[in-house]
């Protein structure tokens, strides 16, 4: 015979267990967590304090019409994606977003193969390796203002080096070339300066990586029989992946965004048809005084690199294996 | 014979060193006209026909570049505010790289890309919301405002930078070590951290670099000639009159020479000899 009151003590229980699984369950992940979230902390306060609110600001702004003198009091007036459409749509804009892709693209390959080369080299046993490895980083330490400025002077057309270097080896059609009259040449110019000044930290990076990597798998590939470039391919490679996918996204986000030496460099291409997106943005921004519409460009280039980036880790990132 | 055994060097190790010869002429020539440029008078620096050793060392310019041009002190603002950057940077980095790579976080591919996206905005449109942000906090002005706006972009990058050295590191040797007794912070500690050195040792140099090099904000935000960081000042020889080429090579080289101490002392860790056979020749 069951009571109202043993039905509910039973009732009860039947309810509690389970409630009480749960407050176990989501003890145990608290007691998980608290350890990992106590490490994140102090990162995230950082970055999204320091960060949000600029970033947020600047998306704000790119849906705006506001001139760089609103800035002081607010933003202008809500013009929802018209300053998409003419980021799309002027021509100068556009052809400085497929600069960004192509241009960029380019600098990043030319960046990973050079500094793979350098990587590779500093990890064999060499006389005079860390000579060779000083060397190879100071590229890296000089003020941008600078390298652009000597490379400005060594692409001279007619006291630059490297013209006097290609005529001395038969090249005559260097005779006095102008490398920055137009897109394609200032380019050359300018990729050569990009890899100088970038492919130091993605060569110090791989060394890192090739010396972090366990010794016996390539000692047993090597026992094997593998050929070097087997034995690249199939072991150093794979192992290095998280690394080089780092390196990757990172060098992407770098080349998309160059500005200094763009700027430096690029000023006497007529018709604006080297500038890069990032170079675009602030002249519009700035120069023009159009603060929505170089925000919005800055959007889109956002918006570019974050597909790019998607695409990269899933490919080479291989996420969720490791 | 020996001809042959010259031919088999060369085959075997001997273009590796003139690789590596042609590879250190690319990143050393344009340094070393930065270095002779610095000592060349004003007369030879703009010529037809360029010399490779000035014909009458002007020595003294960088005493004059240290003193009348501020970048004595502006190496030293510049040598706090990356010197902190960097200390900073490499602690909450690699505890933050260390708990996306070894904890199974929810979220944690979206926490990696929202960090990510910090990169992903050109520097130049986030000048003036970031001074807005500063100006606020009254910040400006001072070391620690430019350090914490270099954190915001540093860090994420050293989070990136550890965790993919990090992920190259079997978990299985933290697993051992627990085993054995050592609390999950102590096996971070003691194995993890020498492991990863590598890749700490260039994290420290990345940070410390951007720190070093950073142009934009360090104009925006540090007014007072005394607060003034080397590139700053670097810039401003650009702008009188005509451009002092002599005084921004001079500083240039002043400004390079702490990155190469900086190299030198961590060399041992950016290459440590225990990779012998790694890649057998």
């Amino acid at each position: 015979m069951t009571t109202p009151a043993s039905t509910a003590v039973a009732v009860g229980r039947a309810q509690r267990a389970p409630r009480s699984g749960g407050l176990q369950r989501v003890q145990r992940t608290v007691a998980r967590l608290t350890l990992p979230v106590l490490l994140l902390l102090p990162a995230l306060v950082i970055i999204v304090g320091l960060v949000g609110y600029p970033l947020g600001k600047t998306i704000w702004l790119s849906f705006t019409e506001t001139r760089l003198g609103d800035l002081a009091d607010g933003s202008g007036e809500w013009v929802g994606l018209d300053n998409f459409k003419e980021a799309l749509t002027d021509a100068q804009l556009r052809t400085s977003l497929i600069n960004t892709v192509v241009f960029g693209t380019l600098c990043v390959a030319g960046t990973m193969v050079l500094g793979f080369a350098v990587a590779l080299l500093l990890n064999q046993k060499l006389k005079g390796r860390g000579f060779f490895a000083l060397a190879m980083l100071l590229p890296w330490a000089v003020p941008a203002l600078a390298a652009s400025a000597i490379w400005k002077w060594l692409f001279d057309d007619r006291y630059g080096f490297v013209n006097w270097a290609l005529v001395n080896i038969g090249f005559d059609r260097f005779q006095d070339f102008a490398w920055f009259a137009d897109r394609e040449t200032a380019y050359v110019a300018i990729f050569v300066t990009v890899v100088w000044q970038s492919f130091p930290f993605v060569a110090l990076s791989l060394l890192a990586g090739l010396q972090t990597l366990p010794k016996d798998t390539l000692d047993a590939a090597s026992v094997d029989g593998a050929t070097a470039w087997q034995r690249f391919r199939l072991v150093t490679l794979p192992l290095l992946r998280p690394i080089v996918a780092v390196l990757v996204v990172f060098s992407t986000i770098w080349d998309f965004k160059i500005f200094d030496q763009v700027y430096a460099m690029a000023q006497g291409v007529p018709d604006r048809a080297a500038d890069t997106a990032a170079v675009a943005a602030y002249r519009e921004a700035f120069a023009l005084g159009h603060y929505g519409l170089g925000s919005a460009v800055a959007v889109i280039l956002f918006l570019v690199l974050l597909v790019f980036s998607l695409v990269y880790v899933r490919l080479i990132g291989r996420e969720g294996r490791t | 014979m020996s001809r042959l055994l010259t031919a088999r060097w060369w085959l075997k190790r001997g273009w590796m060193y003139g690789a590596m010869l042609v590879f250190t002429a690319f990143a050393l020539f344009p340094v070393y006209w930065v270095a002779i440029t610095s000592l060349k008078p004003r007369s030879e620096i703009y010529t037809k026909t360029p010399d490779l050793w000035p014909s009458d060392p002007q020595w003294s310019r960088y005493p004059d570049v240290l003193g009348e041009g501020h970048v004595g002190r502006a190496l030293l603002n510049s040598l706090i505010v990356a010197g902190a950057t960097t200390v900073i940077c490499l602690v909450v980095g690699a505890l933050a790289a260390y708990a996306l790579t070894r904890f199974d976080i929810p979220l944690r591919k979206t926490l990696m890309m929202l960090v990510l996206i910090t990169q992903m905005f050109p520097l130049v449109v986030l000048v003036i919301p970031l001074f807005v942000l500063m100006r606020e906090a009254d910040m400006l002005g001072t070391y620690w405002g430019l350090v914490a706006a270099y954190l915001a972009f540093t860090v994420p990058l050293a989070i990136w930078v550890m965790r993919g050295f990090l992920m190259t590191i079997p978990e299985e040797l933290e697993h051992a070590a627990r085993i054995d007794g050592a609390t999950r912070l102590g096996a971070m500690w003691r194995v993890i951290l020498p492991l990863a050195a590598p890749g700490l040792a260039t994290t420290a140099v990345l940070c410390f670099l951007e720190g070093w090099k950073e142009f934009m904000l360090a104009l925006t935000f540090m007014n007072e000639e005394t607060r003034k960081t080397v590139p700053v000042v670097l810039q401003s020889f650009v702008g009188r009159g005509d451009t002092d080429w002599g005084s921004i090579m001079a500083t240039s080289v002043l400004y390079t020479l702490p990155v190469a101490a900086v190299f030198l002392v961590l060399r041992k860790h950016l290459m440590r000899g225990t990779t012998a056979g790694a890649v057998k020749g």
